[in-house]
């Protein structure tokens, strides 16, 4: 008898409202396996472990586990069946300590809650020992890290009794260093004898953790093979379906000084600002690195305009202090904002396209006068956007922008952002949840808003995004720029400043 | 890979139902058309329930689409009632969708009513202006009074966080006690002992652009092509949506997010405050102490069945006013109580309010012997 699989998805069909996600798609993981997912945002390695998970019920195909065919009508039916899924956004209680989050994701059983919970932190302490990290089960989870809160995710689903564990892009959040010690007990987990599904779109987690690899494309299956016996060149053609490759291209010399942010900090205890000082020049991309968390959402807002209490001074040249710009002054200043939040702070997902694209310039008198909008020039100018800055999937110009992938509303933004010929560029996490290619749009983007002359500023959690982008790199770590580099950078150094306490 | 890149269907799995299974999705988004028809379904199913009540209530069944539909609106007087009843109805209905728009839940519609009121009656007792002046000004003030009633819960919510509902509502209070305090003290009418301020003259009163047909429905109609206007061709339209689908968005992209909802919920107030001048100087000819009642409810009613589109606010303003009028003929004949008729009137709002879900999500079968 040929070995017994852990995982079998075959056939299977799902289409959301009209969009089909997953076609006639197959994926088998066994038992002792790190089995990763490759592929590229919108290829649909999430839909596919959530029809895995319980969450969503695929139209046509079949599931088995341990080579039986089941019929999952939930998440907790999944549990049933010992399979387990640690979501990309977690799903915890902020304020809950860690045994509470753990305990309310466990079936009810007899016993007083005190007694089951006094039961669960030993449970929690014994296994966190033997997965070979520390976690107090009676912290709020509000104060943990990113990294400690998804090792409460993974505890959660493997005192449920996981023995297939699912993890949805877990790396994406973490430092490398964190990433790397997560892996390994994952690896370890699955020598043990259970079946880890690892989604990701880094060709270095595969290379180096999976046994395994299914690459998806557009919702299919690609193909199966040994990550060892591929390069990683083939991995990312079998991903894109074209070789990508680039990294950093120096621009023009840095022209004059545009930017000063000088010992900008939160009011106290109201923020974790404390003291940023920082210099960007026209011409130049300043890139701060970091880990998340240590200020850099709060530093965008400032810089953005978003509500953000803060003291000291962001000036610019010729302008002065920007933080009692008003929207009109900032619009006149031509500085273009591309969040990290995008539907949250730059896209109105209920709204069209068109009307999404022509705000940015409808305040000038572009699409006519106050009393009249020219409904024609504004759908004239957004398609010749969308055609430019190559936004996919708008079946019409009238079709909400929630409907968009997260590449292509990012690609949204920035065509309307770059439509002023901005001097100032402000981008937090612009590649976040974006693939291989639409990141290098947009980062092609960027480097020719700096060539043309604008100052640009990159705030990222992704370090592999500030190397390749950065002229000037900016460490942040609680609150403030602890080192800056000049590129070439080296990548140790950076890596050290970002974690290092002093 | 993230969530946002894909539509997000939550699917709840029902158990199978004769070997079916079906699921729901939410939907994006529906076009128009489809929507439409789906809240005409809604509203075709409220009037099947209310016309099984008013059956159950002694309406013979033959005679309801005679009473509701022919008598009202094939015969003259009906007719013009329906119209005379409509003008308030869609200036509150308006008021409704613009602060409704501006997502500030204006609760307010009839104090601002009171107070358009209050400023018309005013020009009219002190004898400000000349005569032939003296309707513009009446109107000009009514607005005016309002705005300024609306603008203390505007930016109480900017300023101070105050919430909207709570400041617009208990204002209402404040305003009908202030009016029972001019029509029972200082501005009753000395000729009898009525709580009603002294008549307005005939050059104070709306007048009749045709026999019977009073100017009202055509300031209604300029009303609503001037919101029209507003909201679908002006920039302020644009900017508004922007404001109505994420505040915070609308902010970061630079539109003046404060203004607009100042300049909007004025406008809604303005619109109230007109309401109450043309109930005053069109219905009643005098201030009276409970002219106002029910328009608030009205109006909220109105926008929210029209889902703020000022002319779907419009035809159902005009709907509503027949069903008032078709309810007082029913009191009349078949000694119905009035108060079936707000009964009516709830029914179609449930009924419109649940057809959302079907906007709103897809229900679909499943073939059977699938996963």
């Amino acid at each position: 008898m040929k070995q017994v699989n852990a995982l079998q998805l075959s056939g299977i069909n799902k289409s959301f409202d009209g969009f089909q996600a997953l076609t006639d798609a197959h994926f088998t993981a066994c038992w002792g396996e790190v089995h990763a997912l490759l592929g590229e945002n919108g290829a649909g390695k999430s839909s596919l472990m959530n029809i895995a998970a319980g969450l969503y019920a695929p139209e046509t195909g079949s599931l088995m586990v341990d080579d039986n065919l089941v019929r999952l009508s939930g998440p907790r039916d999944a549990s049933r069946y010992q399979i387990g899924m640690v979501h990309q956004h977690f799903k915890l209680v902020k304020p809950f300590t860690v045994a509470q989050n753990i305990l309310l994701g466990l079936p009810a059983e007899p016993g007083s809650y005190r007694t089951r919970l006094q039961a669960l932190e030993q449970q929690i302490s014994a296994k966190a020992q033997e997965l070979g990290f520390v976690l107090d089960p009676r912290q709020p989870v509000e104060q943990l890290s990113i990294a400690e809160q998804q090792r409460v995710e993974i505890l959660k689903v493997l005192l449920a009794g996981a023995r297939i564990l699912i993890l949805d892009e877990p790396t994406a959040v973490l430092t490398d260093q964190e990433a790397e010690r997560l892996l390994s007990t994952v690896q370890t987990f699955a020598q043990q004898g259970a079946a880890v599904v690892l989604v990701t779109h880094k060709m270095a987690d595969v290379k180096r953790f999976a046994d395994r690899v299914t690459v998806m494309r557009g919702g299919k299956t690609i193909q199966t093979l040994n990550p060892q016996h591929v390069s990683v060149d083939e991995l990312v053609r079998l991903t894109v379906g074209e070789s990508a490759q680039a990294g950093y291209t120096p621009g023009p010399p840095a022209g004059p000084l545009r930017l000063q942010v000088r010992e900008l900090r939160s009011p106290t205890g109201s923020g974790p600002l404390a003291g940023v000082n920082l210099s960007l020049h026209a011409g130049q991309i300043y890139g701060i690195a970091g880990v998340g968390g240590n200020g850099q959402g709060e530093l965008a807002n400032a810089l953005m305009g978003l509500p953000q209490p803060t003291e000291g001074e962001i000036h610019l040249e010729s302008f002065g202090d920007l933080r009692g710009a008003s929207a009109e002054q900032r619009r006149e200043l031509r500085i273009a904002c591309i969040p990290a939040d995008r539907y949250g702070a730059a896209l109105a997902g209920s709204l069209s396209v068109v009307e999404n694209f022509a705000i940015g310039q409808v305040h000038g008198g572009r699409y006519g006068s106050f009393w009249r909008l020219l409904g024609t020039r504004m759908r004239s100018d957004a398609a010749a956007a969308v055609q430019a800055f190559d936004v996919q999937g708008v079946r019409s110009l009238e079709q909400n922008a929630a409907l968009l992938s997260g590449g292509n509303a990012q690609k949204l933004v920035i065509a309307r952002e770059f439509s002023r010929d901005p001097q100032l560029v402000v981008v937090h996490s612009p590649s976040r949840g974006l693939d291989v290619r639409a990141t290098q749009a947009v980062h092609a983007r960027l480097r020719a808003a700096r060539d043309s002359g604008a100052a640009v500023l990159v705030i990222s959690e992704d370090l592999d995004e500030v190397l390749t982008l950065a002229d000037r790199i900016g460490v942040m770590n609680s609150g403030r720029i602890v080192a800056e580099f000049e590129h070439p950078a080296d990548r140790q150094a950076i890596g050290k400043a970002m974690v290092s306490h002093d | 890979m993230t969530d946002t890149t894909l539509p997000q269907p939550t699917v709840s799995t029902r158990q199978p139902l004769f070997g079916r299974r079906y699921t729901l999705e939410t939907r994006q988004q529906m076009a128009m058309h489809w929507q439409a028809l789906v809240i005409g379904l809604a509203l075709l199913f409220g009037l099947a329930i209310c016309a099984l009540i008013l059956v159950g209530a002694g309406v013979p069944a033959q005679e309801l689409l005679n009473e509701f539909v022919v008598q009202t609106l094939f015969d003259a007087q009906n007719l013009r009632a329906v119209l005379f009843q409509a003008a308030p109805m869609i200036m509150v209905g308006l008021a409704g969708c613009m602060a409704f728009r501006a997502r500030f839940w204006n609760l307010g519609l009839e104090g601002q009513m009171i107070w358009g009121a209050i400023g018309a009656t005013a020009i009219s007792l002190f004898d400000i202006g000349p005569h032939a002046l003296r309707l513009p000004l009446m109107m000009l003030t009514a607005m005016l009074c309002a705005m300024l009633w609306t603008l203390t819960p505007v930016l109480l919510k900017l300023h101070l966080k105050v919430n909207e509902i709570i400041s617009t509502l208990m204002l209402n209070y404040i305003a009908a006690n202030f009016l029972l305090h001019l029509v029972y003290g200082s501005w009753k009418d000395p000729r009898d002992n009525f709580p009603y301020s002294p008549p307005l003259q005939s050059f104070e009163r709306l007048p009749d652009f045709l026999a019977g047909y009073n100017v009202a429905i055509l300031m209604a109609l300029v009303i609503t092509a001037i919101t029209l206007w507003f909201v679908g061709i002006s920039r302020a339209g644009l900017y508004l949506r922007f404001v109505d689908a994420n505040p915070r968005v609308a902010g970061a992209v630079g539109v003046p997010v404060r203004k607009m909802i100042v300049a909007t919920v004025l406008l809604s107030g303005a619109l109230a405050g007109l309401a109450g001048f043309v109930v005053t100087a069109g219905q009643e000819g005098r201030l009276t102490q409970s002219f106002y009642q029910g328009y608030g409810f009205s109006g909220i009613l109105i926008a929210f069945l029209a889902r703020n589109n000022p002319v779907a606010a419009t035809v159902v303003a005009l709907l509503i006013a027949l069903l008032f009028v078709a309810g007082r003929n029913l009191q009349v004949f078949y000694q119905i109580p009035f108060s079936m008729v707000q009964l009516i009137q709830a029914i179609l709002v449930i009924c419109v309010a649940s057809s959302d879900f079907f906007i709103r999500h897809r229900m679909r079968r499943i073939q059977a012997g699938d996963c």
